[in-house]
């Protein structure tokens, strides 16, 4: 009797195991036998792509990828979803608004594309008042070109002047898993808060990253080889500490930006933030002698967002002239005429042996078109110079006209600058454009005008605008590939506020495919993420150091750069 | 109060929600605390449920610490405490970081008090010596597996699992019990309650190691709790509560400890009774002194409410209430003038009321900015400023269904269809705020409904775009946005900057000019005021002059003669009450502006002379 008593179970652990299992079941039922279905027999096709989101009808994309996960748009009389993917001779069909192929699937089918034709075949069939329709089908390309399995980001909330839970993460572009690098939280309380910002690693290199940490704990955190330190670079003689980074592509070399920047609110214009400098310099660190060298010092230029060339000899950046005229406060004086700053395309010589930099060299007036630049990045072959252009200022981020513009640097000779009376120019606008159209709409106009009547130079031959990977929206910050095969860049075309990461394949000839979002598990991630990418930059691999390490680096003192002035 | 903490909360089913929530050691209480929020939805159901949690509590502490009798009522000891951590919130409703504060007590309780009962269970329905290895397993489960999803709650228990022994005096049916496994000050009672502290101390430790990278260091330990920190200062009063929930468990592990002891024995019903309704006593008397009473606190709530349901008359009712001696915030104030300016009444009425600029009742200085700002941005026109501050206050204070709808309104109005569409889906998540959403949603169909000229257009036709409620709601502030873009900023400072941006802006639109005029009026900017009240008077020739602008023209034409008034008909009473005025003011020559400010008001408190003269560093925030 005792034996038999100690053989039962007590019934609340039955209970808890029953539940248990229920809910295990609940959870993963779905997963197991939800997503598979069956193609309906019979059906009447109509000439509409589906509403997808996000939108991947017709994109391209690298065969090392996580699942392209998509969401079928559509109104309450849709009751039911048949999703058919082909690749050669295999079929997958998979039910539900949610098309969700997962890891496995989406393997077999990359490799059932690649051997084929290339390409992943979507029918999207949709039930309607006891009818099943089928969309008009669409085609995925895997291309052969692969991709680096990582990106860097930070995420922020495209917030004003508060920030709390900041982080700068990493993604493995070959799933969906993604990890922290650092977040702030970790060093942060009521007290003290802090900002993290300008993630950038050496040529792709996962072990050869910084950051920065502005506020409590500030500096710049280099890890180099296994070796992490906290750096303070600001001098007496350098405006700042360095804010906008580029690696020398091999050496322990950084050009900084050093800036002033403020921003300010519109009132009334969906652009919502004005962010400006009212200084602006470069600077040269080097992180073995751990001193800095100033590289331009004038107080009427803003040099701003350099980078290095792939071969080491040049350093592109953006810079706008400003000179001061009025007797106000400065800050007040640049707010007041935001829309004047415009910033050109330079390049400065680099002398690697002495680690000298030579006179700057005009590459693209762009203020003489009345527009302004900023972000030069260089492709890996050293051919192809992408650039982000708006119509003034360098934040363009906030600028909902900014586009990606692609500069071919065999036919990038210096010019010189062309002299526009900037009161002409902008007196055009008050008179000739149509009072009906909005802001963006009569810039453009203004714009076609004053090349018309010489008051605006039109756009070189070897520039161009990628009209095919830029959309009504921000384009803005973007970097390339390893192999140059793809870029990633951010855009804010989803909704205008927040900024997703779009990636887009380049064919070496300066041209791209129609790019696509960043894929998530979840195909409605985005809309409901309430947070920004932030720089999203390639890596070779992942960031190894934990954020637990690179916290006990930033609770230490910074070692404090030495300043070399040559 | 209730009410608007949930509307200071989000709950949403979805795995990003959860997942954000879970980055964080204590996720699972807070996502929890943020479900059960939602249902101050409707109060009385928030409250009954709230209860029922209480009254679980209470049963299941009196199964856990064996009590028998009247000692059973101390087990309300418990829900004292976290009513007292709910009574005391005041302004910490906007400022609390904590998602779903207001239930994380009784979550974070509730789950200490289960894996009490489990541990209970186990010594019930197993031998001596497997019951001790089962407690030791027990509880390293509930510290390992606890802490990421109740953070320092888990904490709590593993530290109640620790010294479980104590009160684990076996009773007749149990097979073991704790007790014997564990006789009191013996080594493995020692080896007990080391083992606790080792658990408590290391394991988050190590989930800040290796799990959780943003968490700072020393936060471990409280994570899940409240923090009653702002800026720079820590607010130890209102950690009170928490501490006398520490303070109900001892007693209830006392009492259960010294049960079978023969001084309880002989110890009558009626003294544990009379014991017992003591520390009851005593209890009530410490929630009584937690709770956070402030009527200006109350009429905030009221007035926000008020006009969140575009009841402007409500709003001066409550703005006229005079039961209380204490004079009014400046929210109170704006919440006031925006109502008459909607009501058509400001030049009228708006020194009718009483002034003030009383400061909110907490111990750190609370800004409008945090509290109501968005709220008067939102209705004032200036749609980008509501929308930063709800950016601003998403950030730092996490997101709000609050926040969202704002945020939603202030897109359809900037006509950003689509950003205005992705707050709405969140909306749509919820619980209890669907019907909003969809309320809202319907607006995105009618987009030139958000075109002033096209709106007025099509109520003049007779066939509105927008229907009655959409009307009423954003047609007035669609009036209020006819001014150009231009760059600026608040520094914070909500009054000062409408006043400034109003007073000296220019408008041809008739609501947003007769906004201007207040604005100069209230600048008491002479120079700014003419053109204002001249435009004023030309665009509205078929209006009463309102007598407010009669008496700062009447004033301003007697201090300056810049400006001939001597064929501007203005009313007897207008001219009247200046000369009484100022009479009055050298029958009190010698008076201090002080008393003056003091023997004028009762005679012209309610007239723009006694406001240009007598009113002044009015402070704001």
């Amino acid at each position: 009797m005792t034996e038999k008593k100690k053989r039962q179970w007590p019934l609340w652990a039955v209970v808890g195991l029953v539940l248990f299992h229920i809910i295990l079941f609940a959870a993963t039922g779905k997963a197991i036998f939800g997503s598979s279905a069956k193609v309906p027999s019979s059906f009447t096709e109509t000439n509409d792509l589906p509403t997808i989101y996000p939108d991947y009808v017709g994109v391209t994309v690298p065969a090392n990828i996580a699942p392209l996960h998509f969401h079928i748009d559509h109104d309450s009389e849709a009751t039911d979803f048949v999703t058919r993917l082909t690749a050669g001779s295999e079929s997958w069909a998979l039910s539900g608004d949610d098309v969700r192929p997962g890891l496995k699937k989406w393997h077999k089918m990359v490799d059932m594309a690649l051997a084929a034709e290339g390409n992943i075949n979507i029918e999207v069939f949709i039930k309607r008042e006891d009818r099943w329709l089928r969309q008009k089908p669409f085609q995925i390309t895997v291309s052969t070109d692969s991709i680096d399995p990582y990106i860097s980001y930070r995420l922020i909330s495209p917030s004003y002047v508060t920030y709390e839970d900041l982080t700068l993460n990493q993604r493995c572009l070959e799933n969906f898993d993604e990890s922290l690098i650092y977040g702030n939280m970790i060093n942060s309380d009521e007290e003290n808060g802090q900002c993290i910002n300008c993630h950038h690693a050496q040529w792709y290199n996962p072990n050869r990253v910084q950051f920065h940490v502005r506020q409590h704990l500030g500096g710049t955190v280099i890890a180099y080889d296994g070796k992490v330190q906290k750096i303070d670079l600001k001098t007496d003689s350098t405006i700042s500490a360095g804010v906008y980074p580029t690696w020398h592509p091999t050496k322990p070399w950084i050009v900084y930006s050093t800036n002033n920047t403020g921003q300010s609110f519109h009132t009334r214009d969906v652009k919502k933030i004005e962010v400006q400098d009212t200084k602006s310099n470069l600077i040269f660190f080097d992180l073995e002698s751990n001193t800095v060298t100033p590289i331009t010092r004038d107080t009427t230029d803003f040099d701003c967002f350099p980078f290095w060339s792939p071969d080491g000899k040049y350093v592109y950046y953006v810079s706008a002239h400003w000179e001061r005229r009025d007797t106000i406060n400065m800050d007040f004086e640049l707010i007041q005429n935001y829309k004047e700053v415009q910033y050109n395309l330079y390049r400065i010589p680099f002398n690697e042996k002495d680690q000298t930099f030579g006179p700057r060299e005009l590459i693209y007036d762009a203020v003489a078109r009345n527009r302004s630049v900023t972000l030069p990045r260089v492709s890996p072959d050293g051919r192809w110079l992408m650039f982000t252009e708006g119509q003034f200022g360098v934040f363009h981020i906030w600028h909902n006209d900014a586009d990606l513009f692609l500069m071919d640097l065999t036919q990038a000779q210096p010019v010189e600058p062309t002299h526009i009376n900037t009161y002409d120019r902008h007196r055009l606008s008050e008179y000739l454009l149509p009072p009906d159209a909005n802001n963006l709409q009569r810039e453009i106009i203004a714009d076609s005008l004053r090349e018309e009547q010489g008051l605006r130079t039109p756009l070189p031959a070897h520039i161009r605008n990628i009209t095919e990977i830029n959309s009504p929206d921000v384009e803005s910050y973007h970097s390339w590939s390893s192999n140059g095969c793809w870029v990633i860049f951010s855009s804010r075309r989803d909704d205008g506020n927040f900024t997703r990461p779009f990636i887009a394949h380049h064919d070496g000839n300066g041209h791209f495919s129609k790019p696509f979002e960043l894929p998530q598990d979840n195909p409605q991630y985005h809309r409901q993420f309430m947070r920004s990418y932030n720089i999203p930059e390639f890596l070779f691999g992942p960031v190894t150091i934990r954020p637990q390490e690179f916290a006990s680096v930033i609770k230490k003192d910074a070692t404090k750069a030495q300043l070399k002035i040559k | 109060m209730l009410l608007r903490a949930q509307e200071l909360n989000l709950w949403l089913p979805t795995g990003l929600f959860w997942k954000t929530l879970m980055q964080y050691p204590g996720g699972a209480a807070t996502w929890l605390a943020t479900y059960l929020t939602q249902y101050f939805y409707h109060p009385w159901l928030g409250v009954s449920i709230l209860c029922i949690l209480w009254l679980i509590i209470c049963l299941l502490l009196a199964f856990v610490y064996k009590l028998k009798g009247p000692w059973t009522m101390l087990t309300a000891l418990v829900p004292m405490a976290l009513l007292a951590c709910i009574v005391q919130t005041g302004y910490w409703i906007y400022y609390q970081k904590l998602p779903g504060h207001l239930f994380i007590p009784t979550v974070g309780i509730l789950f200490v008090t289960l894996c009490l009962v489990v541990q209970r269970l186990i010594d019930k329905s197993l031998p001596a010596k497997a019951a001790m290895w089962a407690h030791f397993v027990w509880m390293t489960l509930v510290c390992i597996i606890g802490y990421p999803f109740f953070g320092a709650w888990a904490l709590g228990a593993t530290a109640l699992l620790g010294v479980s022994p104590l009160t684990a005096s076996p009773d007749g049916k149990e097979k073991g019990g704790l007790k014997s496994s564990f006789p009191l000050w013996g080594v493995r009672w020692w080896l007990l309650i080391l083992y606790a502290i080792l658990l408590i101390t290391v394991i988050p430790q190590l989930y800040y190691q290796h799990i959780f990278g943003m968490t700072e260091r020393t936060f471990v330990y409280a994570a899940a709790m409240p923090c009653f920190r702002y800026s720079k200062d820590s607010f130890e009063i209102f950690r009170l509560p928490y501490y006398a929930i520490i303070l109900a468990f001892t007693i209830l592990a006392l009492v259960s400890a010294g049960e079978s002891s023969a001084f309880n024995k002989r110890l009558k019903a009626q003294v544990k009774s009379i014991i017992a309704l003591s520390l009851l006593f005593i209890a009530i008397i410490g929630v009584r002194a937690s709770w956070y009473h402030d009527v200006n606190f109350q009429k905030e709530l009221a007035m926000n409410r008020a006009i969140e349901e575009l009841d402007w008359e409500r709003v001066l009712t409550i703005a006229r209430d005079g039961s209380s001696d204490i004079k009014p915030t400046r929210q109170m104030v704006m919440y006031k003038n925006l109502a008459l300016f909607r009501l058509g009444r400001a030049g009228n009425e708006m020194f009718n009321y009483p002034e003030g600029a009383t400061q909110q009742n907490a111990p750190w200085k609370v800004r409008m900015t945090q509290i109501g700002a968005k709220l008067i941005y939102y209705h004032h026109g200036k749609e980008n400023f509501c929308y930063r501050w709800c950016m601003e206050d998403g950030v730092e204070f996490g997101w709000k269904a609050e926040t969202l709808k704002f945020m939603a309104r202030t897109s359809l109005l900037n006509r950003e269809w689509t950003v205005a569409r992705k707050y709405l889906n969140l909306l749509k998540k919820t619980t209890f705020h669907r019907a909003w959403a969809e309320r809202y949603e319907k607006y995105l169909a009618t987009p030139d409904a958000f075109d002033l000229e096209k709106l007025e257009a099509s109520a003049k036709a007779g066939k509105p775009l927008l229907d009655e409620q959409g009307m009423k709601e954003f047609a007035p502030i669609l009036h209020m946005m006819t001014y150009p873009d231009r760059l600026d900023g608040d520094n914070s400072l909500v009054e000062m900057y409408l006043i400034q941006t109003f007073g000296k802006g220019n408008g041809d639109d008739p609501l947003f000019q007769e906004m201007t005029l207040i604005g100069a009026l209230y600048m008491k900017d002479i120079d700014l005021f003419w053109p204002r009240f001249m435009k004023y008077a030309t665009t509205n020739p078929d209006v009463h002059m309102p007598r407010h602008y009669q008496e700062a023209a009447y004033l301003y034409g007697h201090l300056e003669n810049k400006v001939d008034i001597s064929h501007m008909p203005f009313d007897q009473e207008v001219r009247d009450t200046y000369e009484r005025f100022m009479k009055f003011n050298e029958q009190c020559g010698l008076m201090t502006e002080e008393q003056k400010a003091i023997a004028f008001y009762p005679q012209f408190g309610n007239t723009f002379y006694y406001f240009y003269f007598l009113v002044r560093n009015q402070k704001t925030n």
